[in-house]
């Protein structure tokens, strides 16, 4: 399973005195995995550990069985953009992806073919052989992203990937990434936007202070945080009548009330008698037309976990 | 990897960087030097054309009659011998001589007109200016108007002073150190980092990029000064020295030249590597090969310039003026065979390069710490 994974052990890094990351140890299984955590919790530190641009002070780090300290090797199954704005003054888009498609061997002829592939699928053709420089801040986060896939690697390392992009190529990026993940490539991205991750991740990494917090499914990060109750959505007509039959239940700590009064908000200690106890009203002839984990998200586990950190 | 894809990685890194280091905006200053003393040397060749040519059209005499004219004859007899002279004025000068005192004390003071006359004539090649007090000749002077091995001597001052120890010293300094250095500052060098080649192929992808680039520039500099610097000389002067000497002399400018790039450019790459400040490499470096000449000769042979020196084949004349203590100090050490000094410049590149290679594997991407 090794050479399927990504694998911190123990991986620390420090810029002089400023802590970057603090044993680190992580296993990252194939998929989408999202990078979050605040400003400065050591997300890109994380992604340039990953892909040889700093070297780890301590510990080992192995991309599907690859050092990263061995580019000539590891630079070929990965791909990564980074958050670095700047592009060669000499490089128009075109330029930028076919140059780093010639340094791995590619005839030049395969290389632009390859590049123009990459350059459609970011929507970039149109203005492929302009100079870098000159594009806006969407357009080089594009031919970025266009550079880090064009060589189709087996891991992809994306630092926001999908600011500055407009909707439809976002939705398009989103969809390659599902994709891409879906076929047992790595797709490891930060981002700030949170709700972007919950929709697009198989497994988050939730970062802070330069340590990981919590690791793995969305939903199974959210069970092991036992101390915080679950939290349900629960939309139904007789709002009232189920909150006072809810209350008499031992592990429902709090129930509210929407204003609406045509939805509450439960929270329980106990998901499994939650469910056993939602079965009983419903069979008792209470309408209960759905229920919604109100917590299985990013931005609870965020809150849950680093607290005012964000 | 084969060593082969590797060298094919290289030259394609090389291809690249060597479009930045011929056309930045950055290497016009590096153009500037390379090119300068060319131009100081067409100067002085076109002046030298003109001059020749007006002198040819007032009138040449014979070398042999120019020869004969010797000291305390009068003004006619060099006429005679020599005809009309090209160049012909006269002055008088006036002097207030004391000649002794009145008898009342007084200083008495006695007016002293003396007549000048100045000749000049040319045989071809020589200038001659003769100088004559009232009538007789007191003093002569003939020269070459354009003297081959004079011109060669100072092609030979300005190659190794201007040439080897600023112009190739700055410009790879500007062009060796921007390789890395630059990219960091301009925050690209990632771009390098995350490619699939090993540091070492890039290291001297960048470093060929460079070599290519200083050693066009400069060797192309040096040849066109070395042309510039023949070029008013006489046909057959030029035709003697080329079936001489002239062939295998070029060959060492050019090479001394070209070995000046591959030695500095590999110190100021490792430099860009290991350093944020090119300055400090800069006049450590500067200092270093600057009093080269006073130290001991183990230690002599541990700069660029010594070698760069001993593949020379005209040693550059010492300034006359130079004061005698430090003309005591100074003790060149006996140049070494150009083999030596081909094979002893090459090694010193080797091991600074070996040492830019250590750095570059260890380099790391932060570019707010620039």
């Amino acid at each position: 399973m090794n050479g399927h994974e990504i694998i911190f052990e123990e991986v620390s890094k420090f810029y002089g005195e400023v802590l970057g990351v603090n044993r680190v140890s992580l296993r990252v299984p194939p998929g989408i995995t999202s990078l979050v955590g605040p400003n400065g919790s050591g997300k890109t530190t994380l992604m340039n550990l990953m892909c040889g641009l700093i070297h780890p002070d301590r510990g080992s780090i192995s991309v599907r069985g690859l050092s990263p300290r061995d580019p000539e090797r590891m630079m070929r199954i990965t791909g990564y953009a980074t958050q670095f704005d700047a592009a060669p003054r000499w490089a128009t888009g075109f330029d930028f992806v076919t140059t780093a498609l010639l340094l791995f061997g590619y005839s030049r002829k395969e290389a632009e073919r390859k590049a123009w592939k990459a350059l459609e699928l970011v929507s970039l053709t149109d203005a492929a052989m302009r100079k870098v420089a000159g594009y806006s801040k969407g357009m080089r986060q594009r031919v970025r992203l266009a550079q880090a896939i064009a060589h189709d690697p087996q891991v992809l390392v994306l630092d926001e990937p999908l600011n500055g992009l407009d909707p439809l190529v976002r939705a398009e990026t989103i969809a390659l990434f599902r994709e891409w993940g879906a076929q047992g490539r790595h797709v490891i991205l930060s981002s700030h936007v949170l709700q972007e991750v919950d929709v697009i991740s198989d497994q988050v990494i939730l970062i802070a202070n330069g340590m990981i917090v919590a690791e793995g499914e969305i939903r199974g990060v959210r069970d092991e945080i036992s101390e915080h109750p679950s939290q349900y959505i629960i939309r139904c007509r007789d709002a009232s009548r189920i909150a006072s039959l809810l209350f008499d239940e031992d592990h429902v700590t709090e129930v509210r009330l929407n204003d609406d009064r045509l939805g509450l908000l439960v929270l329980t200690k106990n998901r499994e008698e939650f469910s056993k106890a939602l079965s009983r009203i419903a069979l008792a002839g209470h309408d209960i037309e759905g229920v919604i984990p109100a917590d299985e998200n990013v931005d609870a586990l965020y809150e849950y976990l680093i607290g005012g950190g964000r | 990897m084969s060593p082969r894809f590797q060298m094919r990685q290289a030259w394609t890194i090389a291809t690249i960087e060597m479009r930045r280091a011929f056309f930045s905006k950055r290497a016009f200053w590096v153009y500037l030097l390379a090119l300068f003393p060319s131009v100081i040397f067409i100067g002085h060749g076109i002046d030298s054309k003109i001059r020749l040519d007006r002198y040819k059209s007032r009138g040449v005499v014979a070398p042999a009659a120019l020869d004969s004219i010797r000291a305390g004859m009068t003004d006619q007899e060099v006429i005679a011998k020599l005809g009309a002279a090209s160049e012909d004025d006269s002055h008088t000068s006036r002097k207030r001589e004391r000649t002794g005192d009145d008898e009342d004390g007084k200083r008495k003071w006695e007016e002293k007109v003396t007549h000048h006359r100045r000749l000049a004539y040319f045989d071809g090649s020589r200038r001659a200016n003769f100088w004559f007090e009232e009538g007789i000749l007191r003093d002569s002077q003939v020269g070459e108007l354009l003297n081959f091995e004079e011109d060669r001597s100072v092609f030979a001052a300005v190659f190794q002073y201007f040439y080897l120890r600023l112009a190739i010293f700055f410009g790879c300094l500007g062009i060796f150190m921007n390789l890395f250095r630059g990219e960091m500052l301009d925050k690209t060098l990632h771009f390098w980092f995350l490619a699939p080649a090993r540091r070492e192929v890039l290291l001297l992808g960048k470093y060929l990029a460079g070599l290519v680039a200083s050693s066009v520039i400069f060797t192309a500099g040096a040849l066109l000064c070395f042309a510039a610097m023949l070029w008013p000389h006489s046909p057959s002067e030029v035709a003697a020295y080329w079936q001489g000497s002239g062939m295998g002399h070029t060959f060492r400018y050019a090479l001394a030249a070209m070995l000046g790039c591959v030695g500095y450019g590999s110190v100021f790459l490792a430099a860009g590597l290991l350093l944020r400040n090119p300055i400090i490499p800069a006049v450590v470096l500067l200092t270093w090969e600057g009093i080269n000449g006073f130290l001991p000769d183990v230690l002599q042979k541990l700069s660029v310039l010594y070698y760069l020196q001993s593949l020379c084949p005209v040693p550059a004349p010492t300034d006359p003026g130079m004061p005698a203590l430090l003309k005591l100090i100074l003790s060149p050490a006996a140049p070494a065979s150009p083999w030596v000094a081909v094979l002893g410049l090459l090694a010193v590149t080797a091991l600074v390069l070996w040492a830019a290679a250590q750095a570059v594997k260890r380099l790391e991407i932060n570019y707010s710490t620039e």
